[in-house]
């Protein structure tokens, strides 16, 4: 589903800085992994290269077939929004849209009809229990509630894939609990390969597979 | 100043095209200001020189308007025992026929006498002519030119020079070339002096003199000789130092140079406006690092000393470029200038060099310094109010209080009722322009609240059209009220101008229209000068009866205008044959019945006046006119009011047997002929220049020739106001890019959210172009209302200062629908540069942004 081969990422600035280095890593359709280091070790890095976010510096990046390094912006764009679901540490909702109008705007951006726009992004509102917060602007909505929204907005087309980065860090650990069984319902029910960036131990022990990062290498690549 | 080093500058260098663009808006208003000024300053300044200069030695002129007088008003002056020195003048402005030498100016002098008056030193001449100047006048030929004149046309003593005469184009033989003196350098050099009973002949002026050049006797002072001279004159003659013609010249031009003023001024707030929404922005933008520096310990007062010495270097920096520029660009507009008038007002002038004022410029460049700090001074009040809380807080700074706007709606509501009350009193000045400014602030104070309705307004429909696109570009304008309304604002302001100058000018176009298919009728004219506008040429009396029986002419009637000086306002004096043209021209009455007024003024018992001279000069119907004439004050009631347009400040008109009787002058300027039904208009014009092109010089325009002639005049005239669109528009533009750019910052994240959610670039794109299409439109919902009420004023400002010409109300509709795509696409285009900024960026930066 995921493959990434010989994968690096330098950032240019008055010095060069490596993000990651000759990342080889391999991810199966269906698979919930979690990937793990300290800050500063690359791990989020990885997310938005295999998101399509970023470009690597060198190596390859394929996404259910499709070669990411190969694409441009447009494209890759394309790629994303048919196959990737994000979930932000943030929750980097819309503040000016209601929970229906930012579940509802990357269906807008693939120009489905409203009708169908709303009655998925309804059903998904409905699925991460926020039927009653439809209306609601995030700064009206708790942070466990954005990052529903949010879940609900990664899951709009019912990707094969998604990328949570940190989903619990900006939330208290009951509420983290309760998104992480979220997620968990949706990968069940959907079927989705997730990717979850965390340096919290119990969401990665949630996890079938744990990568571990450190210094932009993979230090360890444990399977449950 | 360590703050400005430490956090100003850098910012500059950072944003230097946003900066270049602010100082332009300083420049641009300095600039106009400046030249407007300079270019005003040195045609003044050439005609007073051109006075002063062929004057001479002329203590006083004694003139009656430009009809002139009769020969024997010389020996009545001569006679008075004050006067030392008394020689008649005729002095006229002829083309040369010389390609890109353009008229030269004639002065008819008695060379006998003159030479008291004035030094004709030849540098070269006909060895006669050095000996006894008499020999000069034997020879009606004769001209003296100046060393500047013959030099640039390679001219020496014996070359012909082609003039254009009463009697056509006639060649004249250089007798003498005048040594550089003050004389020479009259009119650019275009000068030449010509023997004045040639000059009577040639320029038909018959046996008139235009003015006699006086000096008083020795021991006389200038007062007691004019006093002497008046009492024997009368009124009906002007007695004035040659000073006086510069301050006719002036109060000929007064619409014109306070439109020159209106024009400058309006730069000067464009560029107030530029700075205004620079600084409000720059404010916006750095709200993080105010917010810091008021956290750090900074008082309010440095924050708000931080951003006046920004506005206080751009605004020097802006306003020395400008005076530079503004200097630059003053004789091409002072020659332009020169050029319109003389078509225009038959006033021929030359300006060959500029007249800098030293305290104008030291002027301009503290007025433009004072304007971006006045601009800068409420951004720079609000940068020192800032919350550290609040500036750190994205977004926060953007958002109107409900407090500071229910406070601006009281005070607009305020502004709109005294400006209503005002309205009662609107007959009164102070009244009338306190009115217009508490109208236009009430405006400009409401736009950020009714931004943001339009902008929640717009946003269904918006919705509906792009639901992605549309609602954030939409949310983007609701978020930011600050950011958006002070763009908006400008582009109100700037369009409430467009339709003031737009409604103005169709209004205008519309009443000439009318008035030259009601007044303008006959199917051509005849007029022996090289515009209808110039009349330093007459025809004789005769021209009538030689026109008239030239085969298929119906009717001729001819006129006689001349510019008189009338309560100290050049106005038109017009003799008409009013029985004739009332038979063919169905004027418009403003007052009295056209009927009524025809019959008193055939019989002499009356004159009709337009709308502008009882405007102008205050007078209504039934009022007596006291015009001087050589022969006494001639006293006639006015019988009616009409609007016509032949000169700006006003003209009377009287019949012609009443010129005759008291002017004693038959000659006319312009004849008007219509051609009996049937006859092809085009074989009887060409037969009328048969018959008198052996005689005069003739200029025969057919009825569309004048019409179009007119038509060019005003769009010469008007050609300024288009102008001021485009500065408006440009104003426009640079707002929009200005809030775009700020507006794609603020909105960095939410934008990488859309990328990342499947936006793709186009996507992007059409959202920054949405918003830019957004502030277009609502500044031209915003611009249309304000403008009509702009338009009201500027109309009556026209009739009260500009002229005194009433106009109707005509709202510029189709004008407005064509300022659609033009603020819609500009809009656009300022879009584009920041649309491209929002697509190019890093994703993953713009999704840390914060």
């Amino acid at each position: 589903m995921i493959s990434l081969t010989h994968v690096s990422k330098i950032f240019d600035g008055k010095r060069k800085a490596t993000a990651l280095e000759n990342i080889d890593l391999h991810i199966e359709k269906g698979n919930v992994v979690s990937i793990m280091g300290p800050s500063g070790s690359g791990k989020s890095t990885l997310l938005n290269l295999i998101g399509g976010l970023d470009r690597p510096s060198s190596g390859d990046i394929r996404v259910d077939g499709e070669n990411l390094s190969e694409l441009s912006d447009d494209d890759r764009t394309r790629v994303r929004r048919d196959k990737i679901g994000f979930v932000f540490q943030f929750f980097n909702l819309l503040p000016t849209l209601n929970s229906l109008e930012n579940v509802a705007l990357p269906l807008h951006l693939r120009k489905w009809p409203r009708k169908k726009i709303e009655d998925r992004a309804k059903e998904l509102l409905n699925l991460v229990q926020l039927d009653h917060r439809l209306e609601h602007l995030p700064d009206e909505l708790s942070g466990g509630e954005r990052q529903r929204v949010a879940i609900a907005r990664a899951l709009s087309v019912y990707p094969p894939i998604l990328l949570a980065d940190e989903p619990t860090g900006n939330l208290d650990t009951a509420t983290g609990r309760e998104i992480l069984k979220l997620i968990d319902d949706l990968h069940s029910r959907l079927g989705s390969t997730v990717l979850i960036v965390t340096h919290d131990l119990e969401v990665a022990e949630r996890c079938s597979r744990t990568v571990a990062l450190r210094d932009g290498r993979i230090v360890e690549d444990r399977r449950r | 100043m360590m703050l400005f080093r430490l956090l100003s500058w850098p910012y500059l260098r950072r944003h230097l095209v946003r900066w270049i663009l602010t100082v332009a808006g300083i420049v641009l208003g300095v600039g106009v200001f400046v030249a407007m000024h300079t270019a005003n300053r040195s045609i003044f300044s050439a005609f007073d020189r051109t006075v002063d200069q062929i004057a001479g030695s002329t203590q006083l002129q004694v003139s009656a308007g430009e009809f002139g007088f009769d020969e024997s008003v010389l020996e009545r002056v001569q006679s008075v025992r004050e006067v030392g020195i008394a020689v008649p003048v005729i002095e006229a402005t002829v083309d040369t026929n010389i390609p890109g030498q353009g008229s030269i100016l004639i002065l008819g002098i008695d060379m006998t006498g003159d030479r008291n008056l004035r030094d004709y030193e030849l540098k070269d001449a006909d060895e006669a002519i050095m000996d006894d100047p008499l020999v000069f006048l034997a020879q009606p030929d004769s001209l003296m030119v100046t060393q500047e004149f013959a030099g640039r046309n390679n001219l020496t003593v014996n070359s012909k020079i082609p003039l254009s005469t009463i009697e056509g184009i006639q060649q004249f033989t250089v007798r003498g070339i005048m040594s550089s003196t003050g004389m020479t350098r009259a009119f650019g050099g275009n000068f030449a002096v010509m023997d004045i009973y040639a000059a009577q002949q040639v320029l038909g002026r018959g046996r008139r003199f235009d003015r006699i050049d006086v000096r008083a006797k020795d021991g006389i002072t200038i007062d007691e000789c004019q006093a002497a001279l008046k009492a024997t004159l009368g009124p009906s003659f002007d007695v004035d130092p040659p000073s006086a013609r510069g301050r006719h010249f002036e109060a000929l031009l007064q619409s014109y140079s306070t439109a020159m003023m209106i024009s400058s001024l309006f730069a000067l707030m464009v560029g107030m406006f530029i700075i205004y929404n620079s600084f409000a922005i720059a404010v916006t933008h750095r709200r993080a690092e105010i917010g810091i520096l008021r956290a750090l310990g900074a008082t309010r007062g440095q924050i708000q000393r931080l951003f006046l010495l920004e506005s206080i270097v751009a605004g020097t920096l802006g306003s020395v470029v400008g005076a530079v520029v503004g200097i630059a660009a003053a004789l091409g507009i002072a020659r332009w200038i020169s050029r319109v008038l003389e078509t225009a007002g038959g006033v021929a002038q030359r300006v060959s060099e500029l007249q800098v004022d030293a305290s104008l410029i030291a002027l301009a460049i503290v007025a433009g310094t004072g304007t971006s700090v006045l601009a800068a001074w409420i951004p720079a009040r609000n940068a020192a109010r800032v919350d550290p809380v609040q500036a750190l807080q994205k977004g926060k700074y953007q958002v109107l209080s409900v407090g500071e706007n229910r406070r601006r709606r009281w005070i607009a509501l305020a502004a709109f009722l005294i400006a209503s009350v005002c309205l009662f009193f609107s007959y009164s000045k102070p009244f009338f322009y306190t009115g217009y400014v508490l109208m236009i602030g009430a405006g400009l104070l409401l736009a950020p609240a009714l931004t943001l309705l339009l902008s929640k307004t717009l946003r269904p429909i918006l919705k509906r059209i792009l639901p992605a696109e549309g609602t954030l570009a939409a949310d983007s304008l609701v978020e930011a009220p600050r950011r958006t309304s002070a763009t908006v604002s400008a582009l109100m302001l700037s369009l409430a101008m467009v339709v003031g100058f737009g409604g103005f000018a169709h209004s205008f176009y519309s009443s000439i229209q009318e008035w030259m298919d009601n007044a303008l009728n006959p199917d051509f004219f005849v007029a022996p000068s090289e515009n209808l506008a110039t009349r330093s040429l007459t025809f004789p009396a005769e021209i009538s009866s030689v026109i008239e029986r030239v085969d298929g002419v119906d009717q001729v009637q001819v006129v006689r205008d001349a510019r008189v000086t009338y309560h100290d306002v050049p106005v038109m004096v017009i003799s008409i044959e009013t029985e004739k043209v009332a038979s063919t021209v169905h004027r418009t009455p403003v007052a009295g019945s056209l009927e009524e007024m025809n019959r008193l003024t055939a019989e002499g018992k009356g004159l009709f006046v337009s709308e502008s001279f009882a405007t102008n000069l205050k007078t209504k119907m039934g009022d007596v006119v006291e015009l001087p004439t050589p022969s006494g004050l001639l006293k006639l009631p006015i019988v009616g009011i009409i609007r016509d347009y032949s000169d700006l400040r006003g003209s009377l008109f009287i019949d012609r047997s009443v010129y005759r009787d008291w002017w004693k002058d038959d000659t006319a300027n312009i004849a008007r002929v219509y051609v009996k039904k049937g006859e092809n208009v085009e074989a009887v014009r060409q037969r009328v220049i048969n018959t008198l092109s052996s005689q005069y010089r003739l200029l025969v325009l057919t009825n569309r020739e004048v019409r179009d002639w007119i038509m060019k005049l005003l769009d010469q005239w008007f050609a300024m106001t288009y102008n001021q669109i485009v500065v408006a528009v440009l104003v426009a533009v640079l707002g929009i890019v200005n809030t775009l750019t700020v507006s794609i910052t603020d909105r960095k994240r939410e934008l990488g959210v859309m990328q990342a959610v499947g936006g793709l670039r186009k996507q992007i794109r059409w959202t920054v172009w949405i918003e830019a299409l957004t502030i277009g439109v609502i500044g031209l919902i915003l611009g249309t209302c304000l403008g009509a009420v702009n338009l009201y004023y500027t109309l009556g400002m026209i009739k009260r200062d500009l002229g005194g010409i009433g106009l109707d109300y005509i709202f510029p509709s189709a004008f407005m629908i064509l300022m659609v795509p033009i603020i819609l696409g500009a809009a656009w285009i300022a879009a584009l540069g920041p649309a491209e900024a929002a697509v190019r960026g890093s994703l993953v930066e713009a999704l840390e942004y914060e």
